[in-house]
């Protein structure tokens, strides 16, 4: 669903991604992790089509992100980690704008159980700036998930929710998986990567570090000792230090 | 106490005046900076010191205008600041505060500072900026060529009228301040004190209106030159002592030597001494309304770098309906021309004010039109329709030439959005045309409006004898026709400015002040220019040549028709270039790339 080879990411003379393989088949979730700058987001960034790479392919549900950009982008949904809105649109309205640009059919009955499961039900006629930050988020999230994307790429997806909103993404990011989505999420809070995704990439300074299922990367870095947290692994896998 | 906050203001300064010289180091400052120096240099600077008189007669005669100039600078000057008082008192903020930054209220309000301290602090920020607005105005703007008096006569002049005026607004908050928390009478206060101010303004113009209008008719004699006239309109009782407040502040700036000078300074500094007491001795809780005039800014800022629209003025958006109900299926692209219009804050093009234009449009046609004729029929009646035209025509080209930067509801509205919008499965191309309707709809309504006044009023009695209403209704529907590729054209030209230079874009259009980023809007607004010139003259060339040859064969209509396809073709053939290769550079865009 989401095949990556040798992708790179460079600003100028600054390599933000080098040569990075993997592939995320549907119903895995993929956690991204790595220190500040270890090059998430400009993975993240190029995976979703918002910003060109350097070199590499990438393929998404079937369609290269290069020659297919359209039809790569109709099967994929992007969630930023700041929720950016149009700010005189409510919240109906964004969804009403995002399905006509998806061309999605009868989305007034696909909006009402996203904006019910979300609890946005009683916003559905504010504006954004009536809604709070975690309200904010999980308008992006309804727009996203809108057109049924099969590939998502979450950036930080629990920035902002409160803490039953957060069970209820990890909840919501698990179903999806199961329904047959690939997913890639990048977060720094390494108990949500524990508790919803299937494998981990490490990166470090734009380079993998480590890939695979969570069983294998704690394989790869616990040294034979029994019960290491995914913490102690993204320490010794990063040297301990930022990028 | 106050040692320590001069200190905070003046190495804050410091450091900015550092940090400002060190970024010209980047090409975009420096480049700004040249282009802002040399146009200061060459229109202000040079200009102002050529402007001296050359001879007695001429001397005379720019110091008579300039005492009417002055007069009328003076009038409309004291007009904008009863304005702008009367504003306060009309529409007084919810909490009215003195103006501190985050940070200050931060670090000073929560400080072991005295109130008085705080206001002192206050007014002691705004004086560095009073005192290097009233240098800058005085090095560029000289008036000693017509009114006398040193540079320095004039710096200090403007000093006592900005300072004065600062005082005046940071007295009025305070004392709204006070008058809301003390008074159950609030709305009576107000309403008396606009009152007084829209008495005192009618009474001097009341006072003024018999000798101006003795000297306009020229009655009881010959006309005196004007500087007589205003010398006599002082001397005048009521006038005087009206305007004794507002003429102690101006009297300084107006002093044409240092013996009037040291005359009129000490007046005004004693009346500024005198709103110094009112500011210091209002109590009044001013920090809840500081900290919300403080977050207020903060989010204007803040949202000007996220590359949000400005906002006007308080009121917060509300709710509303689209401009059109939005199908579920069709092109894309109209669904950005829905959202844009619809984030219009204006409900200046709502559907109800687009049934007025077209109102006033039809009536515009069918009443105009006669009546201009009735009117070019008597002797030199037809100045109406040349003044209609002549309007017409400037405010077309305002439009073309000036609308693509007023008008953003486009891809530059979006730039805290462009992430999002890149992920949509669109075509760059058709991503940057569904953008950019909204604006060229905006624009192209405008156009008509010009072209439609203009169409009627040209020669309305029919003296022309080829323009025939058929060839007058076929160059207005021609003209029509062409509106809207060429405000599409236009519109390209900021749009891919936004995409390839995204942070020079980003400088020009936040609040930050600084002479580097008043010269990347200067060159903004040249390149601008000379687009729309690139764009409109090989259009305008083929189209007059080919209705310059075709017209003895076809006659004046049909080859205005055939002029208009050359243009909606050249023009079209433009807009696709330009929309295919602003949509390819938005594919590559990443605005974080400028922020590295």
């Amino acid at each position: 669903m989401i095949e990556v080879e040798a992708l790179a990411k460079q600003y100028g003379t600054f390599t933000a991604v080098r040569s990075l393989t993997f592939s995320v088949r549907p119903g895995e979730v993929l956690g991204l992790v790595g220190p500040n700058g270890a090059g998430k987001t400009s993975t993240l960034r190029c995976l979703a089509g918002i910003i060109p790479m350097s070199s590499g392919r990438v393929r998404i549900a079937g369609h290269d992100l290069s020659s297919e950009p359209v039809a790569a982008k109709r099967s994929l949904a992007f969630f930023p980690d700041e929720p950016r809105l149009f700010e005189y649109l409510t919240v109906r309205q964004h969804l009403a704008f995002v399905a006509r640009i998806y061309g999605v059919a009868g989305h007034e009955a696909l909006a009402a159980p996203l904006l019910e499961e979300l609890e946005l039900s009683e916003k559905a006629d504010v504006l954004p700036a009536e809604l709070s930050r975690g309200m904010k988020q999980k308008l992006v999230i309804a727009c996203g998930l809108l057109h049924s994307p099969s590939v998502m790429f979450f950036d930080e997806p629990l920035t902002g929710l409160d803490p039953l909103g957060i069970r209820r993404m990890k909840d919501s990011i698990v179903r999806r998986a199961r329904n047959g989505a690939a997913i890639v999420l990048s977060s720094h809070l390494l108990h949500l990567l524990e508790e919803v995704c299937t494998n981990v990439l490490i990166l470090k300074k734009g380079e993998k570090v480590a890939d695979g299922t969570l069983a294998e990367v704690s394989a790869q870095f616990s040294n034979g000792e029994p019960d290491v947290s995914l913490e102690e692994i993204f320490i010794r896998a990063t040297g301990g230090s930022e990028s | 106490m106050i040692g320590t906050l001069l200190y905070l203001r003046l190495t804050s300064l410091r450091n900015l005046v550092i940090q400002r010289i060190r970024r010209l180091r980047q090409p975009k400052y420096l480049i700004g900076t040249a282009v802002a120096v040399g146009y200061f240099y060459f229109f202000l600077v040079r200009r102002s010191g050529a402007m001296g008189p050359s001879s007695a007669m001429a001397a005379n005669a720019a110091a008579g205008a300039g005492s009417v100039a002055a007069a009328f600078v003076c009038s409309g000057a004291c007009l904008v600041a009863l304005i702008r008082i009367a504003y306060a008192w009309i529409a007084p903020a919810e909490k009215p505060g003195l103006r501190f930054s985050e940070a200050e209220i931060a670090f000073l309000f929560p400080a072991p500072i005295t109130r008085k301290a705080l206001i002192h602090f206050r007014l002691l920020s705004s004086q560095l900026a009073i005192l290097f607005t009233s240098a800058l105005i005085a090095v560029f703007f000289n008036r000693s060529s017509y009114l006398g008096g040193s540079r320095v006569i004039q710096a200090v002049g403007w000093w006592v009228i900005l300072s004065t005026f600062d005082l005046h607004l940071n007295g009025t908050n305070l004392t709204l301040s006070r008058l809301r928390e003390r008074s159950s009478h609030f709305r009576l206060w107000r309403l008396a004190a606009v009152a007084a101010i829209v008495l005192y303004a009618g009474a001097v113009i009341e006072s003024a209106m018999g000798r101006v209008n003795l000297y306009l008719s020229g009655a009881g004699g010959a006309r005196v030159e004007p500087a007589v006239f205003l010398r006599q309109l002082m001397a005048s009782p009521a006038f005087h002592w009206l305007t004794l407040p507002l003429r102690i502040v101006l009297a300084p700036y107006f002093a044409t030597g240092f013996r009037e000078f040291a005359v009129a300074i000490v007046p005004a500094l004693l009346f500024m001494a005198l709103h110094y007491l009112w500011v210091c001795n209002t109590e009044a809780h001013f920090e809840e309304g500081s900290i919300a005039l403080a977050e207020k800014r903060a989010a204007v800022r803040a949202a000007a770098l996220r590359g949000e629209a400005p906002k006007i003025g308080n009121a917060r958006p509300a709710a509303r309906s689209g401009p059109f109900p939005l199908a579920e299926r069709g092109p894309p692209e109209v669904a950005f021309l829905w959202k844009n219009l619809l984030s219009m804050r204006s409900s200046l093009f709502s559907r109800r004010a687009l049934v007025v234009v077209l109102v006033l449009t039809v009536w515009a046609a069918s009443f105009l039109g006669p009546l201009l004729s009735r009117h070019s029929r008597s002797p030199g009646g037809d100045a109406y329709g040349v003044i209609i035209v002549t309007a017409s025509c400037f405010i077309a080209a305002y439009t073309v030439l000036l609308g693509p930067q007023v008008a953003r509801q486009d891809l530059r509205g979006d730039l805290a959005n462009a992430d999002i919008l890149k992920t949509y499965p669109l075509e760059g191309w058709r991503l940057a045309l569904g953008e950019m309707l909204a604006p060229t709809a905006i624009l192209t309504l405008v156009l008509w409006l010009t072209i439609a006044a203009a169409v009627t009023a040209t020669d309305p009695a029919g003296q022309i004898e080829w323009l025939t209403p058929g060839v007058r209704l076929t160059i207005g529907l021609c003209l029509a026709c062409a509106a809207p590729l060429l405000c599409l054209t236009q519109l390209i030209v900021p749009n891919t400015i936004m995409v390839l230079f995204p942070g020079w874009y980003q400088t020009a259009r936040t609040r930050t002040g600084g002479i580097e980023v008043f010269g990347q809007r200067l060159i903004f607004g040249i390149l601008q220019l000379f687009f729309a010139l690139l764009a409109a003259v090989p259009a305008g060339g083929w189209a007059a040549l080919f209705i310059f040859a075709s017209h003895p064969l076809l006659g004046a209509g049909p080859s205005v028709v055939l002029g208009t396809l050359v243009v909606l073709f050249i023009l079209g053939a433009e807009a696709a270039v330009g929309l295919w290769w602003l949509g390819e550079r938005f594919e590559r865009f990443d605005l974080s790339t400028e922020s590295r």
